[in-house]
């Protein structure tokens, strides 16, 4: 039906420029061109997705998929590559590209040893990104499920600094110990299935959600997946790694690392974890909201006795996803757009953050926020844009944050009336730290006179970019959440 | 002895001609190149009949068989022969190991490995793993101006007769039970299902005591990291692949037989479980690379005996799978540390500091070739480990699998270390020699096979699933 195979160009596009950066060598001034080139075009291939939703396809691909793609590939072992692409596919395919060139641009003038590989990793990371939320084949998501986190691991332990090497292997064990589970896990639904089915094995998707389970096994199941998922969210008993990571990777890592590795963990839950187990999924609910309450207000009160802003900026992003992980948790249709709104949010104003965290680090070369003080006299737009998402992290009303944590309240209160009360102070902590980091580093008195200068156009471009796309959000969110109806109303059980 | 004997018996006979001949033109050059040409054309040659011809009937004068399975792996080892061959050159040049008994005797072994494959007879078999040991006892010693290489082949050399002769009393002790030396009648008759006749179950108990020596499965381990560390890096590849591929080969010829092999579940999965911890925990506590690929190397063939266990479940396609994608992968990776030790490089992670960007070929391949053993998508390691734990899971061996794959999660951080080492620091003062052509094209043929495996396994799957069937 789609004349243009337009998922695979943006699954391979990424993958096409990594791999002629290969050949570049040392030369590395074409390298970041060609790397931002491919991510432009890749952006626009992202929003000219957004104008298929129209279009009709063949009675065989799911429901409210809009744009599907299905070719046989291990057929032996039922195993294809089947690429779909919904609503929230959509918006989390249009914040991989533009989080992509952000980093990009984010580490232009930072990196300056193995510049092209530094961008053939990116590229590679889009391209691994963009498999995890486009693949409806299990097998496939897997693969690029795990194929994603070899260019994080060598983005942190590459170019990072301090306990470089320490942070990349928790990072990689971590996360890999979870899906190697999840792995066992699909595996036995793939068999299982295919003895209901009387010897029709397969990895899609679209097959297996009807598969029955024992009630056991599917809590074993379930777990297997849930681990995986969580230790990428990350929710809170599992969050360690994430603190470190992000002290150590350089600015472009921790831009993807918040902006969109721990959105693959929500997506696998909403599109995997949910719908495959959703008697399992039920049973664990308590569970799943109980972490989530904890994290919140955990990582906000953690976040409030941080010294080093990167690590503050760390771990309320933590609490921002416990958000999302309510939302999804109670799977009502309201709190389950606000997650997925939310996690665009959280996309964009956390990745915003730690760009200008970084930027005060190329700067300054300190972190510290006892080091700043009186930014607001001597950078003021760097100030000015600093006050802006610092304000859309605590959740102004009118940023999108707001939007995002207001619908998943409103959707879990009916289910949850405890946990969202007790959220609800998870709306209020992050206004504690992020007043006083604001207050410390924007208005106190200069402490220490550091080189600083304001923002260049480069610099003022990415923050331009974000901060619109901030307050679209949260003037006018009204298009994201009309794409977001039909999927979401399909997965919560309603009608479209 | 027929045209079809012949026929049959041509890809054993073409790399024992290519051996004799090498020692004859040794006699009047003593420049090894004649020796390597001839081994690389004869192994080729030998590959490509295997893969060329039709099957052929079994050819009962020889004891010899000419079926999908030994022709597949006869083609895999005879491959794997000529890319040995092709990466020695250099090494041994660098090393002062020259003579032309270096490519016979990989010649020899060859064709012990490919008697092996084709052997319809336990007799053959023995002779044939006999041949192909004996080979491996000289070449791992053969680094004579390296004590550490003496060393290497008297420990490999002693466990190696004890093994043999357990496999030969095996063997007898088999022979004594069902009267016969064909391996499908020996297999049909002491594996039965039934209550084990006790003198069979002595002969399966040694029998399998000499193959966890072979494949170096824990408690039968500890000659690998000696011996893995002390021979010529391109002996080690060929060993860790080629001895071990065959090996599991031979478990490949004769499970399938068997009217029931429950009778060999306990003590396999006992070698497995032991082998996969052992091997994996171990690995964590290396600092040298190579050992620590030794010890990588038990675990791995943990794994691929897991994949025998559950045989009935498609376990057969995965061990043969997975000893083609081992072999592979561990082509690559001695590969890369060929390349990397001709030009200096020490043995201990230390050394391997920085070498990611003095040496970015050979040390990019090394790091894939770690990701692969790892297995992580989209590489053979992956696709192998898969089939395994979906075999594994159809079997109802959901404890085996869950042992395995979280001690995999482990593995993780010793490969990581390697690639870490490799892509560390400073670059470290490495007398840079040029890189050899040969050399290059072996490891981005591995490489590439590695990748293929990863992305597109179907057509071996397919030739598997129809051998198997």
């Amino acid at each position: 039906m789609t004349q243009v195979p337009l998922l695979s160009l943006l699954l391979f596009l990424p993958l096409i420029g990594a791999f002629l950066l290969l050949f570049l060598g040392r030369r590395d001034r074409p390298a970041r061109i060609i790397a931002l080139f491919i991510g432009l075009a890749e952006t626009l291939l992202a929003c000219s997705a957004w104008f298929c939703q129209v279009n009709l396809l063949p009675a065989a691909a799911p429901k409210g998929f809009f744009l599907f793609e299905d070719l046989p590939w291990i057929e032996m072992l039922g195993i294809r590559y089947t690429l779909g692409m919904d609503g929230i596919s959509l918006l989390m395919v249009i914040l991989t590209a533009l989080v992509t060139v952000i980093a990009m641009l984010v580490s232009w003038r930072s990196i300056d040893e193995r510049v092209s590989l530094h961008y053939l990793l990116l590229l590679a990371m889009e391209s691994g990104i963009m498999g995890v939320f486009l693949s409806l084949d299990l097998f496939l998501f897997y693969l690029f499920w795990e194929l994603m986190l070899i260019p994080m691991f060598f983005l942190i332990f590459i170019w990072g600094h301090g306990r470089n090497i320490y942070s990349a292997v928790k990072f990689f064990l971590f996360t890999l110990f979870g899906s190697l589970l999840m792995l066992l896990a699909i595996i036995a639904i793939y068999l299982i299935h295919g003895s209901q089915s009387g010897g029709v094995y397969s990895f899609g998707l679209a097959e297996l959600l009807g598969t029955r389970f024992s009630l056991t096994t599917g809590l074993w199941l379930y777990a297997a997946f849930l681990l995986a998922f969580a230790v990428k969210f990350p929710i809170v008993p599992l969050h360690t790694w994430l603190p470190d990571a992000h002290t150590d990777a350089p600015t472009a890592g921790s831009v993807i690392l918040a902006g969109l590795l721990l959105k693959t963990g929500a997506y696998g839950l909403i599109r995997f974890g949910f719908p495959l187990f959703p008697e399992a999924a039920r049973t664990l609910t308590p569970l799943l909201i109980a972490l989530a309450v904890t994290g919140i207000i955990y990582a906000s009160w953690v976040a409030f006795a941080q010294k080093d802003m990167k690590r503050l900026v760390a771990y309320s992003s933590i609490g921002h996803m416990g958000f999302v992980a309510l939302g999804i948790a109670v799977w009502t249709p309201v709190a389950l757009s606000g997650a997925v709104l939310q996690m665009v949010n959280h996309g964009l104003t956390t990745t915003a953050l730690f760009a200008l965290v970084g930027m005060l680090d190329e700067r300054a070369h300190t972190r510290e926020i006892k080091d700043f003080g009186g930014l607001w006299g001597k950078i003021p737009i760097f100030s000015a844009f600093f006050m802006l998402f610092a304000m859309a992290s605590a959740g102004l009303p009118g940023l999108n944050n707001f939007v995002g944590e207001f619908l998943v309240l409103i959707g879990s209160f009916k289910t949850a009336q405890l946990a969202t009360v007790l959220a609800f102070i998870g709306i209020i902590l992050p206004l504690v730290y992020t007043v006083r980091l604001v207050q410390e580093v924007i208005f106190q008195e200069e402490r220490r006179s550091l080189p600083l200068s304001d923002l260049t156009l480069r610099e003022l471009s990415i923050l331009a970019g974000l901060a619109l796309g901030d307050l679209y959000i949260g003037l006018h969110p009204a298009p994201l959440l009309e794409i977001l109806k039909t999927p979401v109303a399909l997965l919560t059980g309603g009608a479209p | 002895m027929t045209t079809t004997d012949i026929f049959i018996a041509l890809p054993m006979l073409l790399p024992a001609i290519g051996a004799l001949l090498t020692l004859l033109i040794g006699a009047v050059t003593r420049d090894d190149r004649a020796g390597t040409t001839i081994g690389v054309a004869t192994t080729l040659a030998a590959a490509l009949w295997l893969l060329q011809t039709p099957p052929a009937m079994v050819a009962p004068t020889l004891g010899l068989s000419a079926a999908p399975l030994p022709r597949l792996f006869g083609a895999f080892l005879a491959l794997l022969a000529a890319g040995t061959l092709c990466l020695s050159h250099g090494y041994n040049r660098e090393r002062g190991i020259s003579g032309e008994e270096y490519p016979a005797t990989v010649l020899f072994a060859t064709f012990g490995m490919l008697s092996l494959t084709s052997a319809t007879n336990l007799l053959t078999l023995f002779l044939g793993l006999e041949a192909m040991s004996f080979g491996f006892y000289i070449l791992v010693a053969i680094d004579l101006k390296r004590a550490t290489s003496g060393e290497a082949g008297l420990k490999y050399l002693l466990p190696g007769a004890l093994s043999a002769a357990f496999l030969a009393f095996g063997i007898a002790l088999l022979y004594c039970v069902s009267g016969t030396l064909s391996i499908h009648d020996a297999l049909q008759l002491t594996l039965t299902g039934g209550r084990p006749d006790p003198v069979a179950l002595a002969g399966w108990a040694c029998f399998l005591a000499g193959i966890a020596f072979k494949l170096s499965l824990a408690p039968a381990h500890l000659w690998t990291p000696d011996v893995y560390q002390g021979a010529p890096a391109p002996v080690t590849a060929f060993l860790s692949a080629g001895s071990k591929g065959a090996t599991v080969l031979l478990l490949l010829l004769l499970l399938p037989q068997a009217t029931d092999a429950a009778l060999l579940r306990v003590p396999l999965w006992g070698l497995a479980v032991i082998s996969v911890i052992v091997g994996n925990l171990a690995a964590l506590l290396q600092s040298r690379v190579r050992r620590l690929l030794a010890y990588s190397s038990i675990a791995q063939m943990g794994y691929v005996v897991i994949a025998l266990i559950s045989g009935r479940g498609g376990g057969y396609q995965a061990a043969a799978f997975y000893a083609i994608a081992y072999g592979v992968i561990t082509l690559a990776a001695f590969g890369a540390i060929t390349a990397l030790e001709r030009s200096g490089c020490g043995e201990t992670l230390d050394d391997y500091r920085g070498l990611g960007s003095s040496r970015p070929f050979a040390s990019g391949v090394l790091a894939l070739a770690m990701f692969a053993l790892a297995g992580i998508p989209p590489t053979a390691g992956f696709t192998g480990k898969f089939l395994i734990f979906t075999a594994a899971i159809r079997s109802g061996e959901i404890i085996l699998a869950v042992i395995g794959i979280l001690l995999a999660a482990v593995s993780v951080y010793y490969y990581l270390r390697i690639v870490i080492a490799l892509y560390m620091g400073r670059p470290a003062q490495v007398p840079a020699s040029g890189s050899r052509l040969m050399e290059n094209v072996v490891l981005a043929v591995a490489s590439f096979i590695i990748f293929f495996l990863g992305v597109w396994p179907a057509p071996l799957l397919e030739v598997l699933k129809q051998i198997f069937a």
